[in-house]
């Protein structure tokens, strides 16, 4: 049976026929198009008809809102993304790193996230940033934390008549932030492994501190409870705190393929932020 | 489905079929125009690399069905503008070129890198030509053409 193709031309139009057909979203391609790739001079086939999203001009483009938050379309582009000093460091950063500048030119942050595959580059920063996601059916719209929508490795939360219409994240202050992405190549790498981490001090206290890993398993890893361990603490604190935290995300990863490697490279990640942090330097973002 | 109607270097064309072909095959087999290469199918190599909107992308992972109202550059539309000749004589003269099959990518990465920088440095062009794979130069002589091209086509981009 050949599945149906769809062009939409209004974000109405596609809801319709998400609730009719179930019509599968097809953003910048990147993903599904390699995916379901069958060679030279053959036409990709999906196992379930596809709607292609290029024409829904409302979900382009990046909104800062008068909370401080940053309200990006769903159809916005990594080289978008990438380029506006409105979104946060941790996910510009993310999105800069994504492929190659042809790559970014097509690659949406809907389609990274609807994607869900563990290797994806946004997700990470957007968890670690409390991200939520707008999911958009013909009656309702309902907005829920990335890390709620991701379920597992290219599993999410997405109902059969939902679209991701646009991703909010929020005004997170930071004193220290740091990110890194470890890949085979410059351009073009899928992430071998990525952590994102910040810390927030105000009068000497640590108000705040995160930290999440990519490509560290089947979803993104962050515990709250090992954060919260550093809160209300002091920068001096930070050494003696230090050993406890890092096992503790240690359990909190789960990667399978080349494990130890995975765990001693986020190890030594962690421990780098935490011990440039406690030495009290320059505020901004670790090197 | 309707008739998918987008420019193709500079002429309004129409293409009737799947949505979900590939513009690269589109291209070549539908249009014949075959400068745009086939490397490794999967957006990662760049001798697919054209311009869309004047933006580079590979165009082995768009369907045709999202260029609709675009405007497509390829290297044959290229070829023929100041800009595309300065980049030949330039790459011809560097000796940039040694098999060939991922200088057409090559060149329409460069000409995306020259219109929002006419004057790149070397890792200007280092970066702006990752995502294009050549397996037989090393790069040196690749940068050094670009380079070239920036100097020699002053004025043009």
């Amino acid at each position: 049976m050949v599945n149906e193709t769809y062009i939409p031309s209004t974000l109405e139009e596609a809801l319709k026929l998400r609730a009719e057909v179930h019509a599968m979203p097809l953003a910048g391609g990147s993903d599904l198009m390699v995916q379901y790739r069958r060679g030279t001079g053959v036409v990709p086939e999906f196992p379930f008809p596809v709607m292609i999203m290029s024409s829904l001009n409302e979900l382009k483009g990046i909104k800062k809102e008068e909370d401080g938050s940053v309200l990006i379309g769903a159809l916005t582009t990594s080289a978008e993304i990438a380029s506006c000093e409105d979104v946060p460091f941790f996910v510009r950063k993310a999105a800069s790193l994504m492929g190659a500048i042809s790559l970014r030119n097509s690659a949406t942050i809907g389609g990274n996230l609807g994607n869900a595959s563990p290797k994806g580059d946004l997700p990470q920063p957007l968890i670690l940033l409390d991200a939520t996601v707008v999911l958009q059916s013909i009656n309702s719209t309902r907005e829920i934390l990335v890390d709620e929508f991701i379920k597992g490795s290219k599993k999410t939360a997405l109902a059969d008549d939902e679209i991701i219409t646009a991703i909010r994240i929020p005004n997170v202050k930071y004193t220290y932030g740091y990110y890194r992405k470890i890949g085979t190549r410059k351009a073009n790498a899928i992430s071998k492994l990525s952590l994102s981490a910040l810390i927030y001090v105000e009068d000497g206290i640590i108000k705040d501190f995160r930290v999440s890993s990519g490509a560290a398993g089947p979803k993104v890893a962050r515990n709250k409870a090992n954060e919260a361990k550093l809160i209300g603490k002091k920068l001096e604190d930070i050494p003696a705190l230090k050993e406890d935290i890092l096992n503790t995300h240690d359990q909190t990863i789960s990667p399978r393929a080349m494990a130890t490697w995975r765990r001693n490279s986020t190890r030594r990640m962690l421990d780098y932020f935490l011990s440039e942090v406690a030495k009290g330097g320059d505020e901004g973002i670790i090197q | 489905m309707s008739m998918i109607e987008f420019k193709l270097n500079g002429k309004p064309v129409a293409f009737d079929g799947n949505p979900l072909k590939r513009l690269l095959d589109v291209i070549r087999d539908d249009f014949g125009i075959t400068g745009t290469k086939e490397g490794c199918g999967e957006g990662e190599c760049g001798a697919c690399s054209v311009l869309k909107d004047g933006k580079l992308v590979t165009s082995c992972i768009i369907p045709v069905g999202a260029v609709g109202g675009c405007e497509i550059i390829t290297i044959e539309g290229l070829r023929d503008t100041p800009q595309g000749k300065c980049l030949v004589e330039s790459f011809a003269e560097g000796g940039a070129v040694q098999c060939g099959f991922c200088i057409p990518g090559m060149v329409m990465a460069a000409e995306a890198l020259l219109m929002n920088n006419p004057h790149p440095t070397e890792a200007d062009i280092r970066l702006a030509i990752s995502g294009n794979i050549c397996r037989c130069t090393g790069y040196d002589l690749i940068v050094e053409s670009i380079l070239l091209a920036s100097k020699k086509g002053e004025g043009l981009w």
